[in-house]
């Protein structure tokens, strides 16, 4: 036990050691800290921003959908390494070197769930968004994203975590924020210390994004969280994504009265 | 007032939804579109809201073509219940209730004030106010259903199967409450189903469609009981609609006896006096407070001992009784046709006898009332 309680404290001295150098901003973990989540953050977002419209207008043109999401799906079977190589030319040693083939990457994770969370929402009450008087926009925005809301937050949650582990590989065209030190003080050094740190860091930086995300979807969708604690569950409104949780809780004074709202929607 | 002109929905692979709609719905009624399913009920409907535009013809609304209004407008004016109610799922009951007060561009305070109001109406409690619909029941999802219609508060109510997803009781109870409803808000009400017993019970005047989209016949429930016009309204409506037709006729009219109902603390001797007397073949036996206890046969009092009172006696079950005030013709003969004696028993709204009468003499109120 004590060589590995040694090699630990050694790890975490080295970590303490290189944290940061007053006066050099470029070098020690905490800029690589920070240079990884700035990386992996924009990309989440822009992948996002790419999602939601391309979503949103492959659920509305059915027939735009299948091309896209090959095309996608094509795009995801490129190896990073090569994607980040391709950029060079193009954004040199930028950040978006990086950040482009990652918000590409979250955009293949994040569109199948914008798709499939707009698709769920139930047609009755799609239409009784349209028969209530809701334009078309409104309608997307004030009744059918939020529905579709828990989908896509599951669908962030995989891609987030996703990006920021492959922000590491970034490592190899200079950027990659923990990837460096795992690459170039770790292995090119056959030193274990700052590769043990890079993946620790990598972890606990994926942990807490998932955190905030289900931090985000608790306050975001109140209606999907409540249903397991007190409530029968609305099956035709409830993502698939979300069940697991929320199928226990069944409230015995509502059981009188009740009848069966999950029917497939006849005209 | 709502008037469909021709209208006809064709889809362009040929499919006929609706053939071309001639049709007068009144304002302040109820108008039932029954039929079976691919009749173009749904598709009529929907017309009046521009959920689906007509081919050919035109739907006017007080005498003006829907389609000259903006149809997110249009629809704000006019109230739309859907079947399984449709509720947002990510909204409270109470906001599900004042979207289109919302909409309109009320103030929040304003809008939540009717939806309180609203509540109230069609009977869920303030404390569910701010619960999420998967939280409520199918029916008590419904009434929020009606409540979000009525929200704007529109001349003209459309609804769509409103009923059919919850059980028979919910369902008759949810029935009963449009009913209690209408006869206070006298709303332009279209209802679509294919429950014809639904249609009977709820519709001023009911729209029969046939598969094809076309209208079949139009009339008030009671003409299209006792008039179908053709083979199809007639095996739509079901072959019982004779009988299905007494629940129109009240069973106070109907000649009751009070002569063959005997008290418990009655002999059998003075029994055997009355049905000898009355020539009847039984008699019913009430307690002291009149409430029946049950039949007896003169043959079986010839057999018992002449100073045995009726109580005592083992009695023949009365099976259910009719309301003679409230109940129709129907229950009554559904009492006596159920009755091993072959009589139903008629009593007032405290379940007290007021007299029993025979299937045969309900056979001649009926033939009175249906000839």
């Amino acid at each position: 036990m004590n060589a590995v309680w040694d090699w630990a404290s050694g790890v975490v001295d080295w970590a303490v050691a290189n944290w940061s150098h007053p006066g050099d901003d470029e070098r020690g973990v905490w800029p690589r800290l920070v240079e990884h989540a700035r990386l992996a953050y924009v990309s989440i977002l822009i992948g996002l921003a790419l999602a939601l419209p391309l979503g949103l207008a492959c659920v509305r043109w059915t027939r735009l959908y299948p091309p896209v999401l090959t095309g996608v799906n094509v795009l995801y079977a490129v190896p990073s390494i090569a994607l980040f190589f391709l950029m060079l030319p193009y954004t040199g040693f930028s950040d978006w070197t990086a950040i482009v083939p990652l918000a590409l990457y979250t955009l293949v994770i994040l569109l199948p769930n914008v798709v499939d969370g707009l698709r769920q929402v139930p047609e009755h009450v799609r239409q009784a968004a349209v028969a209530m008087g809701f334009g078309p926009l409104r309608r997307l925005i004030t009744v059918e994203t939020p529905v579709a809301l828990p989908v896509i937050i599951a669908g962030l949650r995989v891609a987030s975590v996703a990006t920021i582990s492959m922000v590491s590989v970034a490592s190899l065209v200079g950027l990659g924020g923990l990837g460096q030190l795992i690459l170039s003080e770790g292995f090119r050094r056959q030193f274990d210390a700052p590769i043990v740190v890079g993946i620790v860091l990598t972890v606990l930086l994926a942990f807490a994004t998932d955190a905030l995300l289900v931090l985000a979807q608790r306050l975001l969708t109140p209606w999907a969280r409540s249903g397991g604690r007190r409530g029968r569950r609305h099956r035709a409104a409830v993502p698939a994504g979300e069940a697991t949780d929320a199928d226990a809780g069944t409230d015995p004074t509502q059981t009188a009265d009740s009848g069966n709202g999950a029917r497939p929607w006849t005209s | 007032m709502i008037t469909f002109e021709g209208a006809a929905k064709h889809y362009p692979d040929g499919t006929v939804a609706v053939a071309g709609l001639d049709l007068t719905v009144e304002s302040g009624r109820t108008t039932v579109f029954v039929g079976p399913s691919g009749s173009g009920k749904t598709t009529s409907l929907r017309m009046v809201n521009r959920m689906v535009e007509p081919t050919s013809g035109k739907v006017l609304v007080d005498g003006q073509d829907v389609r000259s209004q903006n149809p997110a407008q249009l629809r704000r004016s006019i109230g739309y219940v859907i079947q399984q109610a449709g509720l947002f799922p990510h909204r409270t009951v109470r906001d599900n209730i004042a979207t289109v007060p919302l909409l309109l561009g009320w103030g929040r305070g304003r809008a939540r004030a009717r939806a309180a109001e609203l509540m109230d109406l069609v009977g869920l409690e303030p404390s569910q106010a701010k619960r999420y619909p998967h939280q409520l029941s199918g029916g008590q999802q419904q009434r929020v259903g009606v409540a979000r219609a009525l929200a704007a508060d529109p001349p003209v109510l459309l609804m769509d199967e409103p009923f059919s997803a919850v059980d028979p009781v919910v369902r008759t109870g949810l029935q009963d409450e449009l009913l209690r409803l209408q006869a206070e808000l006298h709303k332009t009400v279209v209802l679509v189903t294919h429950d014809i017993d639904e249609a009977i019970r709820i519709g001023d005047r009911i729209a029969v469609f046939r598969p094809g989209g076309e209208l079949a016949q139009y009339d008030t429930p009671e003409r299209l009981l006792t008039h179908p016009v053709d083979d199809f309204v007639e095996s739509f409506i079901g072959y019982d609609r004779g009988v299905r037709r007494l629940a129109f006729f009240p069973a106070n009219g109907l000649s009751l006896r009070e002569d063959v109902v005997l008290d418990d603390q009655d002999t059998v001797e003075r029994a055997l006096n009355t049905v000898d007397t009355a020539g009847e073949p039984w008699a019913l036996v009430v307690d002291q407070l009149r409430r029946p206890l049950g039949w007896v046969a003169a043959d079986r009092l010839r057999r018992e001992p002449s100073g045995v009172e009726l109580g005592r006696l083992d009695l023949t079950a009365y099976g259910h009784t009719f309301d003679v005030e409230r109940d129709s013709l129907r229950a009554a003969l559904d009492a006596a046709v159920l009755s091993p004696a072959g009589r139903a028993v008629g009593v007032d709204a405290d379940g007290r006898v007021l007299g029993v009468v025979s299937q045969a003499d309900l056979g001649g109120a009926i033939w009175s009332v249906s000839g």
